[in-house]
């Protein structure tokens, strides 16, 4: 009876319905347009610092960080290379020499991180031979090639086929200049990484740093992102003399960005949702006013006050329920459309979203994980905020209420 | 056609031949000078007074003479590495690699220029382009270009060596793109322990202006008997008490 | 003036409508206010913990110092320059620094760092470097001793009490050299500051650089954060082209950035927020509406123009509209300033990451009186905007049909 009675009762009043469903349907666009927007970006910043800058995994000697020394290479680094590849989550690993180092031209110098790679897996796991925006990759046979970010490129105004002298001090301390001639000039989303590292064959780095066949690093990507604890543990366990870090751990900015970036849009939503609440709200106390009469006759006839306490909740809960599906069908198309085509974002900058390591090309992202909390924030926002209206229905006197 | 070939032979020969005299000249098998070195900037100008020692390409020796408060500094050259004694904190440090691109004692030269091991002779191809005059003095222009593993900067060297006495007179630096960055002239030619010699040196960046290096040298001793052991960081303390 | 009367009456006879109406436009207000303030609240909070890492509001070079920071750049102190800085407006303090490069060594190990010589109780004034101490203690102005990152000292394993020795080019070509006892291990945020900074008192980086009454920069406090850019510029103006006046926009262009796209984000969200406003006081103009149908088409009836009709409308809206962002802003401004005291927290995980890159984990409220009227400006065209529509619907009234119901 109660339900057929707040059925009615909604078509009653088709604009005011209309604009409460309306509400309804905008905060849930709004919420998850935020959301998928913030989720997008972040998705895309985790994305670029696994598979182009940090990989999952790095291992290394637990000294090398502290002083990026060049006598703290992985101990058999060759056979903990190989066995790596027994491990099934692991799709792919790359070997790196790494020597902090001065890179010299006739008017200036900079320092720079030299990466001694090995083509084939490097292209695999950082994607630097996508990441290459003029001349070619690495020959085979050629020591003295090097591969330099646009940004030093443009900074130290080198172009490709410059020479330049990168000098450094190899595992035995000594000073060791050495000339490579730049094949090719990549660019990342990440400026200050690109004006930071350079790269060279593996075996080239190797011969000048003394280091024979064994390197710093190694760069593991993984199957699935899932993976990452898991893995991480396996490889501690198994090589309990080597430091094995997470890219959370190398990149603890990127971390504390999605972190604050979380943070950042439930305050968002909750101030929508306090806007929504207080519109349903107004429009109900109205609605019961209005009704003040009807809502009197009702008491008079006997009507029990739970039953018109429960009369005007139903009503806001056909409201919602109308206007959910509504809102998440909408919402989900739109960030449906812009998460296949993207959203370009260039009009903010394209060099300061580089300097922050974004693209400038966001993928918004439906957050699904979100979706039930978003639902039951919504809903019940809508139920909280129509006790008050219900509350004032119950107590109209009925006589006072006839009486106007 | 063997005589063609046997002449481009020959003048290339010729070249890295001069410029090997040339260098040979200025270094001697082992050298002592004292040399008064003079940076010029706008607005200020300094001087210091040097004492060097050099054996072959490896070794050097730098001890500061003048002014009083740099007095007993040293920079001791072995191979690739420098070594900087600071008599007023009693401490030798080794330089960075950091540092080898920054100027040497606020001079036009970097610390590099006194590690340099690339050899004016080896690091190069040299080829003679032409002649000219210089100070009254008949001179080669000599075209040197580096060997591609050299680890040299510049892109070009061109140096003009005299014909008779083989004293290089002018050098200009240039990066690979052609823009000519140093110029190095020598003036004053002497006669110093029997050797005729350029004494004074000027270094000259392009784009700065009112800016250049002299070096003057005051006394030089060549071929010396030298011992390696000279060249340690307990020889550089004691040498100026 | 009958017809001002009247509307009061009208608002006055239901009086719940018109709470609800004037809560819906009250709310309104608070919400945008709160909205906005936190945001600039956010943005003021994160430049104010990157300029006091270290850059401060604005600093005063010589001309070029920015382009080539080297100590041939440096500017010979002068009582004269301070005096016309500090006499500028908005200016609240200033501090001097001597800043440069040398190689800091400890027995075996050398590195590359940056000294500052400071005078440390102004310092402390404008940046608070007394509170980044976490070992040893701060420096005096006659102490010869140094104070170091904790990055640096961890790379050239040093400790309070060690000694340290600093070699470099000081100015006019002068070689630079001094070995000082490490006094206290400062803790940075930000990792290009803490693996590389050292601070000595103003006297003794001047003596270690020969560089006598030679600073490179002066580090300016302001009282209003928001003029920095024009402060700026008031100083050039009084101080000349020889010296140059940057605010923190020019030295950190990056977080100005970074804050710029911040802002489009918001820009967004606040447009979403007006909409849901729009309809919440949309809503109850439509039930007045519906609930009026009948008296003013009796209105109509019994001979009122209708644009006196309209008149009376509008007259009641603009009441409804101004006493709800009066009262909205009466509210919001304690509310906000409670806010503003009592910053919301970050906990948890988050709230130790902002604290381990040296921000402060809060949500801080802007107090800027400004935000309180636009925003209720706002709000108040908004209302406005919407009670356009009961005069449209006065337009339209059919007496007889709407009195039939």
């Amino acid at each position: 009876m109660i339900f057929i009675m707040a059925w009615r009762n909604i078509w009653r009043n088709k604009s005011r319905s209309i604009v409460i469903m309306l509400s309804i349907v905008i905060g849930l666009i709004a919420g998850i347009s935020v959301l998928a927007l913030y989720k997008g970006m972040m998705t895309s910043r985790v994305r670029t610092v696994i598979d182009a800058e940090t990989a999952h995994l790095q291992i290394h000697d637990r000294d090398f960080k502290k002083d990026y020394h060049p006598s703290f290479i992985l101990k058999n680094a060759n056979s903990l290379f190989q066995s790596l590849s027994s491990l099934p989550e692991i799709k792919v690993a790359a070997p790196r020499s790494v020597v902090q180092a001065m890179l010299i031209t006739a008017t200036g110098s900079a320092g720079v991180q030299v990466n001694g790679v090995v083509p084939e897996y490097e292209y695999k796991v950082s994607g630097l031979k996508e990441k290459i925006k003029e001349g070619e990759g690495f020959h085979d046979n050629k020591k003295n090639e090097i591969i330099i970010g646009r940004k030093l490129a443009e900074k130290m105004k080198l172009k490709t086929g410059s020479k330049l002298v990168i000098t450094f001090t190899d595992s035995a301390d000594n000073i060791i200049s050495s000339a490579f001639r730049i094949i090719a000039i990549y660019q990342s989303d990440n400026d200050p990484l690109d004006e930071l590292n350079v790269y060279v064959p593996m075996q080239a780095l190797n011969e000048l740093l003394m280091t024979g066949n064994d390197f710093h690093e190694i760069a593991i990507l993984l199957n699935s992102d899932e993976d990452l604890q898991k893995v991480q543990q396996i490889l501690m366990k198994q090589f309990p003399a080597f430091s094995v870090e997470s890219w959370k751990d190398i990149s603890p900015e990127t971390d504390f960005m999605v972190k604050t970036v979380d943070e950042y849009s439930y305050i968002i939503m909750i101030i929508i949702l306090i806007a929504l609440a207080f519109g349903i709200l107004n429009t109900m106390l109205m609605s019961v006013l209005e009704r003040t009469r009807e809502i009197g006759m009702m008491v008079a006839l006997g009507t029990s006050r739970s039953r018109i306490f429960l009369l005007v909740l139903l009503e806001t809960v056909f409201l919602t329920i109308a206007g959910t599906p509504i809102g998440l069908t909408v919402a989900y198309l739109i960030t449906d459309y812009y998460h296949t085509h993207g959203l370009n974002l260039s009009g903010m900058g394209e060099d300061m979203m580089a300097s922050f390591g974004f693209n400038t090309l966001i993928y918004p992202s439906f957050p699904w994980e979100k979706l039930a909390g978003i639902m039951i924030m919504v809903i019940g926002t809508a139920i909280i905020s129509c006790l008050l209206p219900a509350a004032k229905a119950l107590r109209l006197q009925p006589v006072e209420a006839l009486r106007r | 056609m063997l005589f063609i070939f046997s002449c481009i032979e020959g003048s290339t020969q010729d070249a890295k031949e001069i410029v090997r005299k040339a260098d040979e000249k200025m270094r001697g098998n082992t050298s002592q000078a004292d040399i008064t070195i003079k940076t010029v900037r706008t607005g200020w100008s300094r001087e210091m007074t040097v004492r060097t020692w050099m054996k072959g390409h490896d070794l050097a020796l730098i001890i500061v003479l003048a002014p009083a408060k740099d007095k007993g500094i040293g920079f001791l050259k072995r191979k690739k590495e420098v070594w900087n004694w600071m008599p007023s904190l009693e401490k030798t440090i080794k330089l960075p690699p950091s540092m080898m691109s920054q100027s040497w004692m606020g001079t036009d030269f970097t610390n590099d220029d006194l590690v340099k091991e690339s050899s004016i002779v080896n690091d190069y191809e040299h080829s003679v382009t032409g002649d000219t005059i210089i100070d009254g003095r008949s001179c080669y222009i000599i075209q040197m270009i580096p060997t591609p593993t050299a680890a040299v900067v510049w892109g070009k060297l061109i140096v003009c060596i005299d014909k008779k006495d083989l004293l290089e007179l002018h050098t200009r630096f240039y990066e690979e793109d052609g823009t000519h960055v140093n110029t190095m002239n020598a003036y004053d030619v002497r006669l110093m322990d029997g050797r005729l010699i350029p004494t004074r040196f000027e270094m000259i960046p392009v784009d700065k202006k009112n800016q250049k290096t002299v070096m003057i040298y005051k006394k030089v001793q060549y071929n010396r008997p030298m011992d390696d052991g000279l060249f340690t960081t307990e020889r550089m303390k004691s040498l100026i008490e | 003036m009958w017809i001002i009367k009247l509307a009061w009456k009208n608002l006055w006879r239901n009086r719940s409508r018109t709470a609800i109406t004037v809560a819906a436009i009250f709310f309104a207000v608070i919400l945008s206010t709160t909205a906005e303030s936190l945001k600039q609240g956010v943005f003021d909070n994160l430049v104010k913990n990157v300029v006091s890492f270290y850059t401060g509001y604005i600093q005063v070079h010589k001309t070029g110092y920015q382009d080539e920071q080297i100590l041939d750049n440096s500017l010979t102190v002068s009582r004269e320059i301070e005096q016309k800085i500090l006499s500028s407006e908005n200016v609240s303090g200033l501090t001097p620094r001597l800043e440069s490069f040398a190689l800091a060594s400890s027995k075996e190990i050398t590195k590359g760092c940056m000294v500052a010589g400071i005078s440390p109780d102004e310092e402390n004034r404008i940046t608070s470097l007394q509170n980044k101490i976490v070992k040893g203690s701060y420096l005096h102005s006659n102490d010869r001793s140094v104070l170091v990152a904790e990055g640096l000292a961890d790379r050239l394993k040093l400790s309070v009490n060690d000694t340290i020795y600093l070699i470099g080019q000081g100015y006019h070509g002068a070689t630079a050299a001094g070995k000082y006892a490490v006094k206290g291990i400062l803790k940075f945020g930000s990792p290009q500051l803490n693996d590389k900074i050292l601070f000595m008192t103003l006297a003794t980086a001047q003596n270690l650089f020969a560089a006598e009454g030679m600073i490179t920069s002066y580090i300016l406090s302001i009282n209003n954060e928001k003029k920095a850019g024009a402060t700026a510029a008031g100083i050039q103006r009084s101080i000349g082209s020889d010296y140059e006046v940057m605010s923190w926009e020019e030295i950190l262009p990056d977080i100005r950035q970074h804050i710029e796209a911040d802002s489009n984000n918001m820009k967004v969200v606040q447009g979403i927020l007006y909409l849901l406003i729009c309809f919440g006081i949309f809503s109850t103009l439509l039930m007045m509406i519906a609930e009026r149908k009948f008296e003013m088409a009796m209105l109509v009836a019994i001979g009122m123009k209708k644009w006196r009709l309209m008149l009376l409308f509008v007259t009641e809206s603009i009441f409804t509209v101004v006493i709800g962002c009066i009262a909205g802003i009466a509210v919001s401004i304690p509310l906000i300033i409670y806010l503003n005291r009592n910053p919301i927290r970050i906990g948890g995980e988050t709230g130790r990451a902002y604290e381990r890159f040296g921000f402060e984990a809060i949500f801080p409220t802007s107090t800027d009186s400004s935000i309180f009227l636009y925003q209720a400006l706002v709000v108040l065209v908004i209302g406005l905007a919407l009670s356009v529509y009961p005069v449209v619907k006065v337009i339209s009234l059919r007496p007889v049909t709407a009195m039939k119901r």
